[in-house]
């Protein structure tokens, strides 16, 4: 059985890269372009692991996050916040709602993105 | 019969002539004595003038520092010698939404009972000496710089005045500056972010086998957008950290493994300059209440500099101490650089200042480092200086009170 991640990024070129990242690696990638469809997504398809943009049209990263956590069916999916927020506060923040890592867009490569992927499913 | 009356009458005229000459003397004193009354009256008057001048003098002046203090933007507490209140201008009641009336006279813990009184009282009480700028928010909306200084007034017991100056402006245009900073983040990283993907994914052959040239060009490409990146990253530092006049929150850290860190994270750089980073720490050093990212920042921009404007080979001696006595943090650094000018050491902390021999040593830098990094350690109430000699070298050190 692949593992399932699901990807909440409203930016389509940079979603499209990394889903072909994973494809590559054989997991099952589910996509979502807004904060609303990314929660519904986690609730009906239970993902092994959840990337979170957090500047997403409508509602946020940061009350998606809020939301998974809160919701018993989803709170144990663990969350990568991937961002290009990069400010202390910021990372604090999405930290302390429960996000397993924070990585900064621009800091990283979706190789290395897979490889923090692979180390929590 | 006559006879007796000519003696009679000669007798008269004598008597009338005495009384005559008499009454002219009489007159006379009583005319001295008039002048004399009025000589006086109008001394007095004088005098009472005088009096009367020196009194609305002294009226206006009162008026004139009443008016002053009345209409002065900044709230004005006075306390008395036993800590009661004696004088709220408008303006603090105002800030603290109390009537005069109602507080004059209360000691400072009667006054922890009125409603906005509580956090002011409790920083009154907690500091003992002057205070100079503390920050405290009153209430939502409403941040005070709060400063307490003794007037000492000649033969008269000490008093003391509490000034609360309003800097919620200040603080919001902070807040709006680090949302925009935020934004601007955001939005140059992500299309970098894009392109820094795509390269990379192409470099991996995610998209196909390249050629060794196709591969050439494309890392450098690569390397370009990295260059680009940093840069940003560096520019937003910068802003963020601001003129570092305002710390944006205090926590107790501890200050040796924030120079560790620090450290750990410049290690390649100054390998890549063959220089060698030598960090050590004499006696205990207690954790101290500071802005953990701003005295980041310090340090890091003091190593730097220290590695940037050294020369190859050369050393970096970090120290860190504790003075007990002084109830401070010592931080001192030593490199064996290229070392500042004697004309250019009065404005090695001016904003954009760059020294002749660094700007000869590396052209590029933005004379905001050191600025910056006096602003932190001065809003921290450290002090910060250096040595320095033409070619031996620099050593700057800091101190960070514990408070």
């Amino acid at each position: 059985m692949p593992k399932k991640i699901l990807i909440i990024e409203d930016d389509r070129y940079l979603k499209e890269l990394i889903v072909k990242k994973l494809k590559k690696e054989k997991f099952e990638v589910l996509e979502a372009v807004d904060g609303q469809e990314g929660f519904k997504k986690a609730k009906e398809e239970k993902p092994n692991l959840i990337l979170l943009d957090l500047i997403l049209p409508g509602t946020d990263g940061y009350t998606v996050l809020s939301q998974i956590k809160a919701d018993p069916e989803t709170s144990s999916i663990p969350v990568i916040i991937i961002s290009n927020l990069g400010q202390i506060q910021e990372i604090q923040k999405g930290l302390k709602l429960g996000a397993v890592d924070y990585l900064i867009k621009a800091h990283f490569t979706p190789e290395k993105i897979i490889e923090k992927v692979k180390r929590f499913v | 019969m006559t006879k007796e009356l000519k003696e009679l009458k000669a007798e008269l005229v004598a008597k009338t002539k005495k009384l005559k000459e008499l009454s002219k003397t009489l007159d006379e004193q009583v005319k001295k004595r008039t002048k004399e009354l009025e000589d006086s009256r109008r001394a007095l008057m004088n005098i009472l003038e005088d009096v009367q001048e020196a009194q609305k003098k002294t009226e206006e002046e009162k008026n004139k520092t009443l008016a002053v203090i009345s209409n002065f933007t900044d709230g004005l507490l006075v306390f008395d010698k036993e800590n009661k209140l004696s004088l709220i201008n408008p303006q603090a009641e105002i800030f603290l939404e109390i009537k005069a009336k109602k507080v004059i006279g209360k000691s400072l813990s009667e006054l922890g009972n009125f409603s906005n009184f509580p956090s002011l009282v409790r920083l009154l009480i907690k500091e003992d000496k002057e205070i100079f700028r503390k920050e405290l928010t009153l209430k939502k909306n409403l941040i005070l710089e709060i400063s307490r200084v003794t007037i000492e007034r000649p033969k008269k017991e000490n008093e003391t005045l509490v000034i609360l100056h309003n800097i919620t402006r200040e603080k919001t245009v902070e807040k709006m500056k680090s949302d925009f900073v935020s934004l601007a983040a955001h939005q140059l990283r992500t299309p970098l972010s894009g392109i820094k993907w795509g390269l990379n994914m192409i470099l991996e052959g995610d998209f196909g086998k390249i050629t060794e040239e196709q591969k050439d060009i494309l890392e450098k490409t690569y390397f370009t957008n990295e260059r680009m990146i940093t840069l940003i990253g560096e520019l937003l530092d910068i802003t963020r950290i601001e003129e570092g006049r305002f710390l944006y929150k205090s926590t107790k850290e501890n200050i040796v493994e924030i120079t560790e860190k620090v450290i750990d994270l410049l290690e390649r750089i100054a390998q890549k300059q063959k220089i060698k980073i030598e960090f050590s720490i004499e006696e205990d050093i207690p954790e101290v209440k500071i802005d953990r990212e701003k005295i980041s920042f310090c340090i890091q921009n003091l190593i730097e500099n220290a590695i940037i404007y050294n020369n190859p080979g050369g050393k970096v001696t970090i120290l860190l101490k504790y003075d007990k006595t002084k109830n401070q943090i010592l931080f001192s650094i030593k490199d064996t650089g290229i070392g500042i000018l004697k004309d250019d050491q009065d404005r090695i902390f001016s904003k954009f200042f760059r020294g002749v021999l660094a700007m000869k040593k590396e052209t590029v830098g933005s004379g905001l480092g050191l600025f910056v990094t006096k602003n932190v350690i001065e809003a921290h109430e450290g002090k910060i200086w250096f040595e320095s000699e033409e070619g031996k070298g620099s050593t700057f050190y800091f101190t960070l009170p514990i408070t």
